[in-house]
């Protein structure tokens, strides 16, 4: 069953920050959600972690509701990191762990293990304020998931890491994964939810847009893309005149269209080849996730919606 | 802002009529309240006790109060070594004075002048060193006195039948010259002497005339079973006792608002209400940081009094027994009084304690702390003047109901017991009242802490926060 949201609403003050918004995310799933910035993502993180509540709707975890779950089973990585910077490493790692239900032996365990993992048990004893930001990021993620909860809420947790670091990261999701716990979180990294996640989920102005699995999502929402190359007729023209096809891009090595889904690709190779054209190149790819967020949410992404109510209340929510 | 319940348990049902403010209490976390207080006691007084400054500042107030309670000791002994003998030279050309030759005379002004009539010999030198001059020697003891070697010439001379006069030669200037008066006040009395003399009276009947009139004193006040040493220890005890209350308040209450406004600006505070109810993180963070603020504290006091009571012996050693000073002698009313000291400490930072986390949880940066704790420091600052300006009358109306007011009490009260004017239900009722008073300010603090250290970015109104405080 896992987790459900269902027809939840939040306003403060006057403005309404969450409306009807439902969505469901299943049990051990890796779970990406998006929006642009100002969209609700973070008050809505705060409600299933019960440290805001909405105004109306209900969230449950397996039928239960959600503030009656032990709280450890939540493991929480705030956007805004949240770590103290002169304290060492282990000793509040242990410290949030045993805060959490944890025996200090198995908080110890575990903190072995996740060092070991991450590669950096000589931070072991170093100050927060002392690590780079990347570090920091991981030690942050160790506070989140070194009690072992069931369910980690996430935001935004590639930010500001670099590739390698962000590899790790992809990784440790992975192993968290294997261990069957159920994760949710926001990204703008969209090549990352393709990568990670199996069910997303789009919101905008605190309302649903897409939501589904990825490969659905991208089968409804997209329009297949296709590339094509002809060594006789670079330009192919008559393409312009094709019904339900648009040329994206002429570059000097292919001309990429998008086809309506509706109509079959093939209908491209049969109207070169009927114009007598060499292929030397054909290839269908699917849409990115970035394509459909764009095209769906593009006309507010650039526009930073936060206002002031919003930033102050829910504690600058993007 | 049209609703601000707080979903408590029992409002389950009413979950949809939550406000937007309302803050979810995890009930397994409460079910772990001992432990999580436990915890959180053990990983503030650890943090604190590891922190740079913490040791620093202690090592620095240490070392200032080993120098405070050596310094005394150390100037008595410096100038004792510096001091160097007044020479005296008496030149008498007055013939016998009251009956007494040169050499009784010699006798009676060392023995004025140095203090030896109760027959003490001292082990360090007299302050004066008397010798007397030939009666023709005034000319050449003048030039002595003119080139030092002598400091004082006093020549006494006497007109036929008439009292003796004084002169007094020096180099040293008349205005910063004390031993002028110890002087002239031997030469009062020797002119005394010399006049009953005269008149026919025997030396007896002379010293009877100038005996000590017998006087003693009854107090019929309060406190007439306590003796003078006690109410000097008293005194000093609530003086240092009320200093060190004050600072200490205001340096720990400041730990504590500081601290709540850290965890809320690092937003590590959005993990630990996940795992911690509010009112665990409050408690837990006050009794950590009182428990260090305790140790420091005891520290201070223990090196303090260790410090004052080497100087006993350390002033035998190096000056002999004559010296005077500060005699603290430790009673057991004395002890009450640390006793007491040590309950209102606990208590009154207790009570504030609170206020200052709810103040640090109502800030929006920790820049802000500074100004934000000004207000409960007013108010115990308040207490903390009438104290020591109620001091001289520690039964004026003012001051006794200002004791009982429980965030005055502990300065306030520290203070009439030490003066001497309170019973023991006085004592007892102004803790029950601060007991009461600690309750209650915890709840209420506690609930405004709920809100605030989540509630970013916005400063509450003053109805706002009057509505949090009765919300439960």
């Amino acid at each position: 069953m896992g987790m459900l949201v269902e027809h939840i609403n939040k306003s403060f003050d006057q403005l309404q920050v969450i409306t009807d918004l439902s969505m469901e995310v299943k049990e051990g799933s890796i779970f990406g959600f998006l929006g642009p910035n100002g969209a609700g993502k973070t008050t809505t993180m705060r409600m299933i972690l019960d440290i805001i509540r909405p105004d109306s709707g209900s969230i449950t975890w397996n039928g239960k509701k959600i503030r009656d779950i032990p709280r450890h089973h939540f493991g929480y990585l705030p956007e805004e990191r949240g770590l103290y910077p002169k304290v060492e490493v282990q000793e509040q790692l242990v410290f949030l762990a045993r805060l959490n239900g944890l025996s200090k032996a198995a908080a110890l365990a575990h903190l072995d293990e996740w060092l070991e993992r991450f590669e950096i048990p000589q931070y072991r004893t170093m100050k927060v304020e002392e690590l780079s930001k990347g570090n920091q990021q991981k030690i942050q993620f160790l506070a989140t998931i070194l009690h072992d909860p069931l369910i980690l809420i996430m935001d935004e947790p590639f930010s500001g890491l670099d590739p390698v670091n962000a590899n790790l990261l992809k990784d440790a999701f992975l192993e968290m994964h294997r261990r069957g716990k159920t994760m949710i979180f926001s990204t703008h990294q969209l090549e990352q939810v393709e990568e990670l996640c199996e069910d997303v989920v789009i919101i905008d102005q605190g309302q649903t847009i897409i939501q589904g699995s990825v490969r659905e999502v991208k089968r409804q929402h997209g329009r297949n893309v296709a590339r094509l190359k002809l060594d006789n007729d670079p330009q192919a023209l008559w393409l312009d005149d094709l019904e339900g096809v648009q040329v994206t891009k002429r570059r000097q090595d292919y001309i990429e269209m998008q086809i309506q889904s509706h109509m079959s690709p093939n209908l491209v190779v049969e109207e070169a080849l009927r114009h007598g054209a060499i292929i030397s190149r054909f290839e269908l790819t699917e849409p990115s996730l970035t394509d459909i967020f764009i095209e769906h949410v593009g006309k507010t992404t650039f526009q930073d919606t936060t206002s002031p109510a919003l930033a102050t209340l829910a504690g600058g929510t993007r | 802002m049209a609703k601000n319940t707080l979903v408590s348990p029992e409002q389950k049902a009413t979950q949809e009529e939550s406000g937007p403010l309302a803050v979810g209490v995890s009930q397994t976390a409460e079910q772990n309240t001992p432990r999580n207080i436990g915890l959180i006691i053990a990983y503030e007084y650890k943090k604190r006790l590891s922190q740079r400054s913490f040791k620093i500042s202690t090592a620095i107030i240490l070392i200032l109060i080993l120098l405070g309670s050596f310094v005394p000791t150390i100037v008595a002994y410096v100038s004792s070594q510096m001091n160097t003998q007044t020479k005296v030279v008496v030149v008498n050309t007055a013939g016998p004075i009251a009956g007494m030759n040169n050499g009784a005379l010699f006798t009676y002004i060392d023995r004025t002048l140095n203090g030896t009539t109760q027959g003490q010999s001292t082990s360090g030198k007299p302050a004066f060193s008397i010798a007397m001059g030939a009666a023709d020697a005034s000319g050449s003891v003048q030039k002595q006195v003119k080139d030092g070697t002598v400091s004082i010439m006093l020549v006494l001379e006497r007109a036929p039948n008439q009292d003796v006069q004084f002169t007094y030669y020096t180099t040293a200037n008349p205005m910063s010259d004390s031993t002028i008066s110890k002087v002239q006040g031997v030469a009062g009395q020797l002119s005394l002497l010399d006049r009953a003399s005269r008149l026919g009276l025997t030396t007896d009947q002379t010293s009877h005339m100038f005996a000590q009139p017998q006087f003693s004193v009854v107090n019929l006040g309060v406190q007439n079973d306590r003796s003078t040493s006690d109410i000097v220890a008293g005194y000093v005890i609530a003086y240092v006792g009320i200093m060190l209350i004050f600072m200490s308040i205001y340096l720990y209450g400041y730990g504590v608002a500081m601290g709540v406004a850290e965890e809320k600006g690092s937003r590590i505070m959005e993990i630990l209400v996940n795992a911690a109810t509010p009112f665990q993180l409050m408690a837990g963070k006050i009794l950590g940081i009182g428990a260090a603020g305790l140790t420091q504290m005891t520290a201070f006091v223990v090196v303090g009094i260790g410090a004052l009571l080497l100087q006993t012996p350390i002033k035998d050693a190096l000056l002999g027994n004559n010296t005077g000073g500060l005699n603290l002698n430790i009673t057991s009313s004395s002890i009450t009084l640390l006793l007491l000291l040590l309950v209102y400490f606990i208590l009154g930072f207790l009570l504030y304690a609170s206020l200052f986390a709810a103040t640090g949880a109502l800030v929006k940066r920790q820049e802000e702390v500074q100004n934000a704790v000004q207000i409960p420091m007013w108010l115990f600052l308040i207490g903390y003047l009438a104290s020591i300006f109620g001091m001289s009358n520690p039964d004026a109306m003012w001051v006794t109901v200002m004791s009982f007011i429980p965030f005055w009490t502990p300065t306030t009260m520290l203070m009439r017991v030490a003066m001497g004017s309170v019973t023991w239900w006085g004592v007892a009722l102004s803790i029950v009242l601060m007991i009461v008073a600690i309750v209650i300010c915890t709840v209420t603090a506690a609930r405004i802490y709920r809100y605030g250290v989540l509630m970013y970015g916005q400063k509450p109104g003053m109805r706002q926060l009057m509505k949090l405080a009765r919300t439960k």
